[in-house]
């Protein structure tokens, strides 16, 4: 497989993962998930993570945002080691600069739409008035500022997925993760959806590294990684818009 | 206990087996799913096992209670009866001679086995030993045929089975020995009719049957000699002892009491005319043996009483346990009844998986009640036996039947069983797709038509039956009904308003009627029913905690600052409120649990800070400035004992000294509470009253002052005086006897009855129990000249109210005049003092109350715990997310645990504030608290503890579920959630 030197329109490299290792071991079964897999993201790119199942894509979403720990190898996140940090050191790292957005949107059910996205605001400090009204701005903005005092049980699957995608936007994070984003909606809706997040990667460079099982979606990424047993099978630069500040180079 | 009760429960429990059984056997997906959903976390079905097994402990423990009591005072009719089932003295020794000789042959009658005539007498008993003077002031001396006594009640032991000492020689049972530190060959002198009579103990014997007997108290110190020794001493002091023929029933202790009606009818027979002169009938061991089952109904259900409040919050804990079970399963019953599973079937899986935990709660509850019971009975035995004075003092039996066993198991499984069924029924309704993408439910259009059908009805019948019920201020139903029409009405009500305004308006109606409608119907509690406190405190906390959980968000406002801050302490905040505020259902289970046993609770430290504070006051009116009372053996007379007491070394320290004219009686009960006659020592109304009595209560409308009805009850011959405690048996204040209330007053000697008219009511009559030989009479003066005319040559004098001097010392005086008036078996009682040891005796009685009631408590804590724990395992996705989005792990454990004390909080609050303010109610609009002239105190000290040690043990209780929480990895708990 060829490593590739990945450039994003900045040319800074946002995320590097080297020789990622990740073992999932149950009594004395042993399962390798990721293989000293290497991977760079760079800032304002949006990454489509696509394989079959049980090729390690969550797994590579969970390893690379440091919400699972890793066997060996190394995250760097903004120059900052993810595993050399203590756990309430990534934490706060994770709030600082990480918004994720789930297949089964996992909202917190006792909060409202508003209430979910301004948490993130929240966990670094912003002042609850300010960060109220970012919150609300955000949700009109997805188009659910009418929505904004509903419970998740009160709302669609699309409504519930836009709320996500603004509560992993609000703080303007360095790197949205997206895990299979679409899985649980129509095809409208998801398209609707993916819309959104190829608006936000084109108009505010907001980095995104999505999984999907969906090729339509891997197509209009502007950067197609495929996983095969663990291990990176192939890495293409699909848009015009980021093809020029590309490189490539062998890997493995 | 209870037998009762036994057919129906053990009628219910095999009925509820049979289905758990039924579906176990012949559905075995049902049973495989039940069974795995169990075994699947062994961990947390056994917290669900702890959280109902507390209900079965304290039902179980309750029954123990009323098991031992029985055995305990059962045991009196081994102890001081053995095989006697009937005596039968005479006021006169001439009397009781005949008797006893119409009565020799009595044992030839089939149904009798023995037949025992003893002569005996009070006296002073004195040992010198060893330089040291040892004396028993009462004991009792017996001259007996020792070889007629050791046959008597054969083939059962007599308790008297000695051969006869000879002359000069004295046996002396266990109870006397230890009194006087005697062995055998000791030389004991007796003081009997004032003259001594030296004996040498050739025996010490145990205290039963036979060998324990004695004129009504328990503890009685005998001592037997040869027939011939006591009769000469007492004719020399030109005095006569007693004469009792004993019968024996044929059989047992127990066995015999079965014939006394039969035996009782023939010894009338034989005594023929002999009744007219006196000659009486006692039935003692039938007697103790009802008065055993008496108490220990009573005590037992006294504690079945305050453990019935820990049971409902039991209750409301498998609701709430099964609630969140259900919860957590809903996507699971969703599918299983997307894919054909029918709603039956799913309550029949919840039937199944409900059985194995009760059955697991109702067998370790047992176990732990029968512990727990035994801790009861030893701390009630002792708070019961400080009530007594004298010798009446019980001796701790510890027993359970296997009729409570039986009981106990079936009423705690099927407890558990039924919250857990309808719960069930409940979750089983769960719409297909609501529950697969977790929805809010909503309601058919057909059952919202039925339900305002039902409700139409539902609120027209409570609402009809409460008219009736609050007319003759019924307790319970005067309560529950109209409560119970206001929430019959909560469908029809929400056509009009909404949910939260209806909820709100209704709870706030019941929580109303609840407080107030003791302004209205101020007798209500006069039938003495525990129902209506059960009642009462279910109303009041379960309407509190609606009217809470419906407006947490005005409730919370304080807390806004808080929340509202972005820092993780308010983050924690925010989320610890958050689920309470959206599970309103459990949330409100929750407090419901806290409330109503904290409510409980502090309504007794309050009621227990109202008697405390009452104590001086009581005291005054016991005592009517009276210190001490003597107490004198009448065969062994003080010659004119006003004057002894008050001349010599004594004069200036007893500064008057008063004697009571009093005879032994039974009485009818004004209020009609027992159909048995009640024991009442009759009491001339001795002339110093006319310058300071006892202070009443109460009095007839026409009589200006306490003066005018101690005048009328002295000169007037239908005229008494009771005290507000007559005829009460112990369990919650109901309603006391008031003047105008008649009563009937019977002469034992003679059969003579009358009339009487009670013309006022005694503050406190402490003063005037125990009087004679201490046995618990309860006391009904009247004038000296109607005494004589009723009880003719029954009134004697052998008691005095003594007045000291003040700045005397009570037990210094009374240790002189025990010791200058030994030979008159003189016993000083210190007024003052037994008032105060009465209150402290109620005190520790309200003290172990609560105790047992703080184990109700360990429901709410531990059904904390486990809801807490079961929160972890549901909130896992959330957690994860939480933990994603950058919560620390230290904040998601404080915000479990200030949930945890959220709601602790709020529910301690509701009970405590509760609790004072139904205490206030009843204090200041209804006679429970009688007359007692003090300013409501409020018990600080205790509600503080209270609320401390809830709180705390709550916050232990969450500490696991909390760390737990805090260690989800996020990537696994997303995984397994995704």
């Amino acid at each position: 497989m060829k490593r590739r030197i990945e450039m994003a329109s900045d040319g800074q490299p946002l995320l590097v993962a080297e020789q990622v290792t990740k073992i999932y071991r149950s009594g004395e079964v042993s399962v390798l998930a990721l293989d000293r897999l290497d991977l760079t993201v760079r800032a304002g790119e949006l990454v489509a993570v696509m394989g079959p199942s049980g090729s390690g894509k969550t797994t590579l979403l969970n390893c690379l945002s440091g919400l699972d720990d890793i066997d060996s190898g190394r995250v760097l996140i903004q120059g900052r080691d993810l595993f050399a940090m203590s756990d309430a050191d990534r934490t706060e790292h994770r709030a600082r600069s990480m918004g994720f957005v789930f297949q089964s949107y996992n909202l917190i059910p006792v909060f409202t739409a508003v209430e979910n996205v301004e948490l993130p605001l929240l966990l670094v400090g912003t002042p609850a008035r300010e960060a109220r009204t970012q919150a609300l701005e955000i949700l009109d903005r997805v188009g659910l500022g009418g929505r904004a005092g509903h419970r998740p049980n009160e709302m669609s699957g699309g409504e519930q997925q836009r709320v996500t995608i603004a509560r992993a936007l609000v703080a303007r994070p360095a790197i949205v993760w997206a895990d299979e984003p679409t899985g649980n909606l129509d095809t409208a809706m998801a398209g609707q959806i993916m819309e959104l997040l190829q608006q936000l990667n084109a108009e505010e460079h907001q980095t995104i590294v999505l999984v999907t099982h969906d090729p339509g979606i891997g197509r209009s990424a502007s950067r197609l990684v495929r996983m095969s047993d663990g291990r990176l099978a192939h890495d293409e630069v699909r848009t015009a818009a980021l093809a020029g500040a590309a490189a490539t180079a062998e890997s493995g | 206990m209870y037998p009762e009760l036994t057919p129906p429960l053990v009628a219910g429990l095999g009925a509820a087996l049979a289905v758990a059984g039924y579906l176990a056997v012949f559905r075995p997906v049902l049973r495989r799913l039940a069974v795995r959903q169990v075994v699947r976390r062994p961990t947390e079905a056994l917290l669900v096992v702890l959280g109902s097994l507390i209900g079965t402990a304290l039902i179980m423990a309750s029954l123990v209670v009323g098991d031992s009591l029985d055995r305990s005072v059962r045991e009196v009719a081994y102890d001081s009866l053995g095989p006697i089932d009937e005596y039968v003295t005479a006021p006169s020794a001439q009397v009781s001679e005949q008797a006893a000789r119409r009565l020799k042959f009595l044992h030839e009658d089939p149904s009798v086995d023995g037949v025992l005539i003893m002569r005996g007498d009070y006296a002073a008993a004195v040992l010198d030993k060893a330089g040291q003077q040892r004396a028993e002031p009462r004991a009792l001396i017996w001259e007996v045929v020792f070889e007629t006594a050791a046959s008597f009640g054969a083939p059962d032991s007599s308790g008297l089975a000695i051969a006869d000492p000879g002359p000069g020689q004295v046996v002396v049972t266990e109870r006397l020995a230890q009194r006087l530190d005697a062995s055998a060959g000791d030389r004991i002198t007796f003081y009997a009719y004032g003259q001594p009579l030296p004996l040498t103990v050739a025996a010490v014997i145990p205290s039963k049957g036979v060998a324990g007997v004695g004129f009504g108290a328990v503890d009685n110190r005998n001592a037997f000699v040869r027939a011939g020794t006591l009769l000469p001493v007492a004719r020399a002091a030109g005095g006569e002892p007693t004469t009792t023929t004993f019968v024996s029933n044929r059989g047992g202790v127990e066995s015999g009491a079965r014939l006394t009606e039969e035996v009782t009818a023939r010894i009338r027979a034989e005594l023929g005319p002999l009744g007219e002169s006196g000659a009486a009938v006692e039935t003692p061991k039938q007697e103790v043996l009802d008065s055993a089952e008496q108490t220990s109904a009573t005590l037992g259900s006294l504690f079945l009483f305050i453990a019935s409040f820990s049971i409902i919050a039991g209750i409301l804990l498998i609701v709430n346990i099964f609630v969140m079970l259900s919860e957590e399963r809903k996507g699971q019953l969703g599918i299983l009844r997307a894919v054909g599973m029918r709603r039956r079937r799913v309550t029949g899986e919840f039937t199944v998986e409900g059985a194995l935990y009760s059955a697991g709660a109702a067998l370790l509850g047992v176990l732990l009640g029968i512990g727990i019971g035994r801790i009861v009975v030893v701390l009630a035995m002792n708070v019961l036996n400080g009530y007594e004075q004298g010798d009446n003092k019980l001796g701790i039996e510890f027993a359970v039947t296997p009729t409570s066993v039986v009981n106990g198991l079936a009423a705690g499984f099927l407890i558990a069983f039924l919250a857990v069924v309808l719960t069930s029924v409940r979750i089983a309704r769960t719409n297909i797709i609501a529950a697969i993408r977790d929805l809010e439910r909503t309601p058919r259009r057909r059952t919202r038509n039925l339900s305002l059908v039902l409700s139409g009805i539902a609120t027209t019948v409570f609402a009809l039956a409460s008219i009736p019920a609050i007319a003759a201020s019924s307790g319970a139903a005067t309560y529950l009904l109209p409560a119970l029409a206001a929430v019959a009405a909560v469908p029809l009500l929400r056509r009009i308003a909404s949910p939260r305004t209806v909820y709100s308006a209704v709870a706030g109606a019941v929580l109303a009627w609840g407080l107030l409608a003791n302004i209205v119907r101020p007798r209500m509690f006069d039938d003495q029913s525990t129902a209506t406190y059960v009642v009462l405190g279910c109303m009041l906390s379960f309407a509190a905690v609606v009217l809470v959980t419906e407006h947490q968000t005005i409730l919370l406002r304080p807390l806004r600052p808080l929340v509202q801050r972005s820092s993780q302490a308010g983050l924690a905040t925010r989320l610890a409120v958050a689920y309470p505020t959206a599970k309103r259902f459990r949330t409100g289970a929750t407090l419901g649990m806290y409330s109503i046993v904290v409510l409980v609770i502090v309504l007794l430290s309050q009621a227990s800070a109202v008697v405390d504070s009452s104590v001086e006051g009581s005291v005054r009116n016991a005592t009517g400035g009276w210190s001490l009372r003597a107490d004198y053996s009448p065969s062994a007379p003080i010659p004119d004992p006003q004057r002894a007491l008050t001349s010599g070394e004594y004069a200036g320290v007893i500064t008057e000294a008063t004697p009571l004219l009093t005879a032994e009686a039974d009485a009818t009960d004004p209020l009609g509470r027992t159909k048995d006659l009640l024991p009442v020592m009759a009491v001339g109304i001795p002339d110093a009253f006319a310058a300071g009595a006892p202070e009443l209560t109460e009095r007839l409308p026409s009589l200006p002052n306490d003066a005018a009805v101690w005048q009328l009850a002295d000169a007037e011959s239908s005229y008494v005086v009771l005290d507000d405690t007559y005829g009460t048996t112990g369990g919650p204040q109901g309603a006391t006897v008031a003047p105008g209330d008649t009563l009937e007053l019977t002469d034992r000697a003679s059969g003579t009855h009358r009339s009487y008219t009670v013309a006022g009511v005694l503050a406190d009559g402490s003063a005037l129990y125990g009087l004679g030989s201490g046995e618990f009479r309860y006391p009904v003066l009247m004038g000296k000249a109607a005494l004589r005319s009723l009880f003719g040559s029954q009134v004697q004098v052998s008691s005095l109210l003594l007045r000291t001097a003040p700045g005397t010392n009570p037990a210094e005086l009374s240790s002189r005049l025990h010791a200058d008036f030994l030979l008159n078996g003189l016993v000083v009682t210190d007024i003052q003092q037994a008032v105060r040891d009465g209150f402290a005796s109620s005190r520790q009685f309200f003290q172990l109350m609560q105790g047992y009631l703080a184990l109700g408590l360990l429901v709410g804590i531990t059904g904390l715990g486990v809801i807490m724990v079961r929160a972890v395992r549901e909130r896992r996705r959330t957690i994860a997310v939480l933990r994603a989005l950058g919560f620390r792990a230290s904040t998601l454990r404080w915000s479990f645990l200030a949930e945890s004390t959220f709601i602790a909080v709020e529910g301690v609050v509701i009970g405590c504030v509760l609790g004072v303010l139904t205490t206030w109610m009843l204090y200041e609009y209804s006679p429970m608290f009688g007359s007692l002239d003090v300013s409501f105190p409020i018990a600080w000290g205790q509600i503080a503890l209270t609320v401390g040690v809830t709180l705390i043990a709550s916050m232990i209780a969450t500490l696991a579920p909390a760390r737990r929480a805090a260690k989800i990895r996020p990537a696994v708990a997303l995984r397994i959630a995704n």
